[in-house]
């Protein structure tokens, strides 16, 4: 008995805590915000990064073309498609990207005589990406031009643009923006020269444009 | 007869003298006085807990009637976070509210936990527990312990239970009690994993801002294995009375010997800067965060932006921030500018250590309690302080800290897994005589 009590005075000294209080702070929550793209081409069907198919990680590859090998193009004549890019997430996009992964030619569908030339070379399609207002009103040329305006056709222009901003490392800057909830307008031009070859009759440029809004 | 007669004289006397003999105190005369109504008084050892500007949650207040709250309100709230961007931060205040000191404070990670939200029957078999939504997730097997008052029972979870649910199915047995609504439910041997712990993401369901998409619009986000309790980084930096002491986070002890928490801070400036003057100081809103010396400032203003650096340690709550003296290369408006610390980004952006996940599985009831001593000077504190935090208006009584949470933007990887959920955690905090 002489020996238990001392082992418990020993034991009880400083470690045991005869009275406590405690409660916690439940239900703390942190809820991340979203970045999602609403791309829209002229009056169609909009197309969403997040939903669709072949949708996968918040890419959607399938959206729709900008131009059509239906529509035959003539030299001098130029080929217009709006693009409505709409930041549909919670969160405002800090910067805002465009790129061409590549550009090949292939011969137009149905044409009797492809001449054998390359638009997407030297010498092919003149290409432009024109900012507007919501009704159509130029507001910046971002390629080729770099300035406030109307964006105007420039030899070789889809040439370059396919082989300088084709990755979403040297992809067109397009800004900051949009914020969440936000719409940018675009339009994008496209012609072949005035002069064209005749070696371009009955080609085509088969190309893809990559929006690209980073958070 | 008279023989008789002096025999029993004799005897009579011979009882005189042997009991006076045997009593050498008896007195003819007494005293004796009596001290009565004596009483002894327990103290009390209470405590409360608030969360910014909130409603003090007491301890006197525990409905499961064991000084043992667990439902104060939630640590911190931040919504529509991104990546890389400030946070936010909650500041929580302890109160010893009893008669007696507390010797000591201690903080931890609760077990994944709930409270009932019926009662049980003490007739018949229990295979279900009806519970508020649970915080945490539970594996199957774990057990289960009740606990009201001195009653407390443990079943096994018959299966696994996901965060947010309502009910916990269990191996059937008969209460020993009838446990009611209120009573503490906990898992006692969770927080082993980031997917067994108290932090769980769930679906957003709820959009950031109005109209916009939500967790639940999106198919590449996932909460398998909770990933972003995984990522999202924590830091609980004490400052009571204007000292400052690192508890949790980048910078814990032994990383800053000056009591900083790596803490980003994203404040707007308060004096305008004025293009071509020299600065020498920053006037800022609160910090909401911590600066150490030698950081790099940014002040932004739409396209323009300058980095200064900073000249000494700035903590939590200055209004001012010293720098290198520069010359402005634009004006920077009070209504416009932002002010940010890129080193500190820096610092959180690569950081996969300070997580919650590793919070809970690191600082829990069975493993690594946080025993917080009270600070002596900035990054100290005094092991060998008897008290950590007075009895109620006597001395340091209420200890305050700021809770952050980061959401890191590591370099050259996206996020967007991490889209649209809600990371889901507690703190526990504890007193001792």
């Amino acid at each position: 008995m002489m020996a238990i009590g001392g082992l418990s005075f020993v034991t009880a000294t400083g470690t045991f805590a005869l009275l406590t209080s405690q409660e916690a702070n439940r239900g703390g929550s942190i809820s991340s915000g979203t970045l999602t793209m609403n791309n829209t081409v002229n009056a169609g069907t909009t197309c969403f990064s997040y939903t669709g198919a072949g949708t996968s990680g918040n890419v959607n590859p399938a959206c729709l073309a900008l131009f059509s090998s239906a529509s035959q193009n003539y030299p001098g004549t130029p080929a217009t498609a709006t693009v409505t890019i709409k930041n549909s997430g919670s969160l405002p996009a800090s910067d805002l990207g465009l790129y061409m992964a590549s550009c090949t030619v292939a011969a137009t569908p149905g044409a009797p005589t492809p001449g054998g030339g390359d638009p997407c070379a030297v010498g092919g399609a003149q290409f432009y990406v024109l900012e507007t207002d919501s009704v159509g009103n130029p507001t910046y040329c971002w390629y080729p031009d770099d300035a406030a305006g109307a964006c105007s056709f420039i030899a070789d222009t889809l040439n370059t643009f396919a082989g300088n901003l084709n990755t979403i490392a040297n992809a067109l800057d397009l800004g900051a923006g949009p914020v969440a909830g936000a719409t940018r307008y675009f339009k994008i031009g496209m012609q072949l020269p005035t002069n064209a070859s005749n070696t371009l009759q009955g080609e085509e440029a088969l190309f893809a444009l990559t929006w690209h809004m980073t958070g | 007869m008279d023989k008789l007669k002096t025999t029993l004289v004799l005897m009579i006397a011979a009882g005189a003298v042997a009991l006076f003999a045997g009593n050498g105190t008896w007195a003819s005369f007494s005293a004796e006085t009596t001290n009565a109504g004596g009483s002894v008084s327990s103290g009390t050892l209470t405590m409360s807990n608030t969360v910014n500007a909130g409603t003090a949650c007491l301890t006197i207040n525990a409905p499961a009637g064991v000084n043992n709250n667990p439902s104060c309100a939630a640590p911190i709230t931040l919504t529509n976070v991104a990546p890389g961007v400030f946070g936010g931060t909650s500041q929580i205040q302890v109160t010893n509210t009893g008669s007696l000191d507390a010797s000591k404070l201690t903080l931890w990670a609760p077990f994944p936990n709930a409270t009932l939200n019926g009662t049980l029957s003490t007739i018949g078999t229990t295979t279900s527990l009806p519970i508020t939504p649970l915080e945490g997730s539970i594996a199957n097997t774990n057990p289960i312990t009740l606990t009201y008052g001195a009653h407390t029972q443990t079943f096994a979870a018959n299966g696994a239970t996901a965060g947010g649910a309502t009910s916990i199915s269990v191996t059937g047995q008969t209460a020993n009690f009838a446990y009611p609504t209120g009573t503490i439910v906990s898992s006692t041997s969770g927080d082993t994993s980031s997917a067994n712990s108290d932090c769980y993401d769930a679906i957003g369901t709820v959009a950031g801002t109005a109209g916009a998409t939500k967790g639940t619009d999106l198919n590449f986000n996932t909460t398998s294995g909770n990933p972003m309790c995984a990522t999202l980084l924590l830091s609980i930096q004490e400052t009571t009375n204007g000292q400052y002491y690192c508890w949790v986070g980048k910078g814990s002890s032994p990383e800053s010997a000056t009591g900083q928490c790596a803490m980003p801070i994203s404040v707007g400036l308060t004096t305008q800067i004025t293009n071509l003057a020299t600065v020498t100081q920053l006037n800022v809103a609160p910090l909401n965060g911590n600066i150490a010396s030698g950081d790099s400032i940014v002040v932004r203003n739409g396209s323009a932006s300058q980095t200064f650096s900073a000249s000494s340690n700035v903590f939590f709550g200055a209004t001012t921030i010293p720098v290198t003296s520069v010359t402005a290369n634009a004006t920077y408006p009070t209504s416009t500018s932002s002010v940010t610390d890129s080193t500190t980004l820096g610092t959180l952006n690569s950081d996969n250590v300070d997580t919650i996940a590793n919070f809970n599985t690191l600082h829990n009831f069975n493993l690594g309690k946080i025993p917080m001593a009270p600070i002596s000077s900035n990054g100290n504190v005094d092991l060998l302080s008897p008290i950590a935090l007075s009895h109620f208006n006597t001395g340091t009584f209420t200890r305050t800290f700021q809770i952050g949470v980061y959401f890191p933007n590591p370099n050259g990887s996206t996020q967007n897994t991490m889209q649209g959920l809600v990371s889901n955690f507690g703190l526990t905090w504890h007193i001792d005589q």
